[in-house]
């Protein structure tokens, strides 16, 4: 038994001297003149735990550009204009539509504001229709804040006749140029 | 018995004959505000020296022309050139005893008007050819590089007073709105067509200006990206304030009620109403207020009588409110849409643009007689009526030509004449009337 134990010692032994003797030699061969050495480590732990931290990140960074792809979405489709009838601030049955759908999207996107403007056609007298747009503007803001939302994320401006859609001075234009726009910010 | 009779006869006789030169040496004078106006011939003889052997300066001729230029923008004033006069010049000198009014007479010209010159001093005279009358005479010293415009501009100011009893016409900078690209700037102009200047730089959409009575401030609309705001120019400093602490989203139509207070539409209850400012420009009150629109007020003189727009009967038509009494009376009867008044400044005449089919057109109410007279014809839009500072003029705007520009007409409806403001659209014109105060 002692012996055994011995013999196995020596063995040990000569095999340290071995692997030492082989890892100098190969140190001093493979490195070439004027190169520096590198410590290279290699300290990742590959555990259980953190492998699956990774993949919940991915997957709230794949929602958050769901969202903000559907908020880009929702910021065209809040866009969308409502028109009116001449010398008139009254919302249609469309109107009253697009509206409700703009309230719903707001609902959503919490963070979302918005800069409601009223203009007119080229018909009327410039300061009636500067009174008379932001009548339109209004009516809309009062519509959506009746549909719940919060009048401190909105405010209300008229263009009168300045700013035409459409330059043309027909009904088709005067048509197009009746209208609230809405712009959104976040 | 005969003697009296024959007595009694000479005394009616010579009754009659001193009537009839009394009659003969009356002067002749135009009634230019009487509805049967006439128009007024002019001649204008060739410039004089006054002391033989001395050249006629060359501004003798620069002084003609702004003098020929300005009157041409008085509508009842008609220049005849002198080759329609028989023998052609008439005169020998500058004075009426040098004249011989009679191929005048013959070719119907009313007035004639001389010039003399004596190096840089200059004598102008004009005579009414029916009587030899002179109506008016002034010597100017000193015309020489920029003051002979300026001279030009006082004579003619001279010579309308005395044909119409109002001065100012020439003197009285007109405001108005231009379009600079996508964004309208203020400028003014005289109404000859002269020292166009530009008062904002505020870019947006800059609108709807009105002096104060004395003429010092220029208020306006400014239209920024989220808001309107008040603006105020200050003449004498050129400076530009800009006011929005407690006005709210819509600021509409400022118009000044006395030198300090501005009336002005804004929305501070859910409907725009016509509210005053005090000179902090802040609303003390609501001048009137109804659930509809109320927009672009209009004082006379005195600040008792409003013009206004309101949409209160369905569609917008024009009332007047008595800010003494309170009493409101409704104006426009006819038409759908009737807006922008303007109040002459006696508070006699309102001119506002009455909806047609074919396009906005300047109307004037009598508010004395209750009478409507159509001023203007078109083409197109005539937009923005008024009134010069003796409520006999009625500036406009009007794209008859495709663009839109100024033009200046009469209470009677004269020919439009267009002012010259430069390259660019021009809107709102708002005169100046300091000088009828």
């Amino acid at each position: 038994m002692k012996f055994r134990f011995s013999f196995a010692l020596i063995a040990l032994l000569s095999l340290v001297l071995l692997v030492g003797a082989g890892c100098a030699k190969k140190s001093t061969s493979s490195m070439p003149p004027g190169a520096t050495k590198v410590k290279v480590e290699d300290k990742s732990d590959y555990s259980e735990d953190t492998v699956g931290e990774e993949s919940q990140v991915d997957e709230s960074t794949l929602a958050a550009e769901a969202r903000k792809e559907a908020q880009a979405r929702a910021v065209e489709e809040m866009q969308f204009r409502i028109h009116f009838a001449f010398d008139s601030y009254e919302l249609n049955d469309e109107a009253r539509m697009v509206l409700g759908r703009k309230a719903e999207l707001m609902k959503e996107f919490p963070e979302l504001t918005m800069v409601i403007e009223g203009h007119c056609d080229e018909r009327g007298t410039e300061e009636y229709n500067l009174a008379l747009g932001e009548r339109r503007a209004r009516a809309a803001f009062e519509h959506l804040v009746i549909l719940g939302i919060e009048p401190e994320r909105m405010s209300v401006v008229s263009f009168g006749e300045e700013r035409p859609l459409d330059s043309g001075h027909n009904e088709t234009a005067w048509a197009q140029n009746r209208r609230d726009e809405f712009k959104i910010s976040y | 018995m005969k003697k009296i009779s024959l007595s009694l006869l000479m005394t009616a006789l010579m009754l009659v004959t001193s009537v009839v030169f009394a009659a003969a040496q009356a002067p002749l004078t135009v009634d230019i505000y009487g509805p049967g106006q006439k128009l007024v011939n002019m001649t204008i003889l060739p410039p004089r020296t006054l002391r033989t052997g001395r050249a006629i300066p060359v501004t003798a001729a620069e002084f003609d022309k702004v003098v020929r230029n300005d009157l041409s923008y008085i509508p009842f004033l008609k220049d005849v050139p002198m080759s329609q006069l028989l023998g052609g010049d008439p005169s020998k000198g500058v004075k009426g005893s040098d004249i011989n009014f009679k191929p005048l007479q013959l070719a119907k010209v009313d007035l004639v008007m001389t010039t003399g010159w004596n190096g840089s001093n200059l004598e102008v005279r004009v005579y009414e050819t029916f009587s030899g009358r002179m109506v008016v005479g002034k010597a100017y010293g000193q015309v020489e590089g920029k003051l002979v415009t300026r001279v030009a501009d006082r004579f003619c100011s001279v010579l309308l007073e005395e044909l119409s009893g109002k001065k100012g016409f020439f003197d009285s900078p007109i405001a108005f709105v231009k379009q600079l690209g996508k964004t309208k700037e203020i400028y003014t102009v005289l109404p000859q067509g002269r020292e166009l200047t530009r008062i904002t730089k505020l870019g947006g959409f800059n609108l709807s200006p009105t002096w104060s009575p004395d003429g010092s401030r220029v208020a306006f609309t400014h239209i920024g990206a989220k808001k309107h705001t008040l603006g105020v120019w200050d003449s004498k400093t050129g400076k530009i304030t800009l006011r929005n602490n407690t006005l709210g989203q819509l600021v509409v139509s400022p118009e000044f009620l006395d030198n300090e207070r501005i009336a002005v539409t804004l929305n501070k209850t859910g409907h725009s109403d016509i509210y005053l400012l005090n000179k902090e420009y802040k609303p003390v009150r609501t001048i009137v207020k109804s659930s509809y629109i109320d927009v672009s007020p209009s004082f006379d003189r005195t600040g008792t009588l409003m013009a206004f727009t309101s949409g209160r009967a369905g569609n917008p038509h024009v009332y007047t409110l008595n800010l003494k009494t309170g009493a409101l009376k409704r104006v426009t009867i006819t038409g759908k849409y009737n807006t922008h008044p303007c109040l002459s400044p006696d508070g006699r005449y309102i001119a506002y643009t009455h909806q047609t089919a074919n396009g906005h057109r300047i109307f004037l109410h009598d508010l004395k007689t209750g009478r409507e007279k159509q001023l203007t014809f078109g083409p197109g839009s005539d937009e923005y009526p008024a009134f010069g500072p003796d409520g006999y003029f009625v500036a406009f705007a009007s794209n008859r030509s495709g663009e839109y520009k100024m033009y200046l007409t009469t209470r009677h409806g004269d020919t439009p004449k267009k002012l010259n403001t430069g390259n660019g659209s021009a809107f709102a014109p708002a005169w100046d009337t300091s000088l009828q105060r």
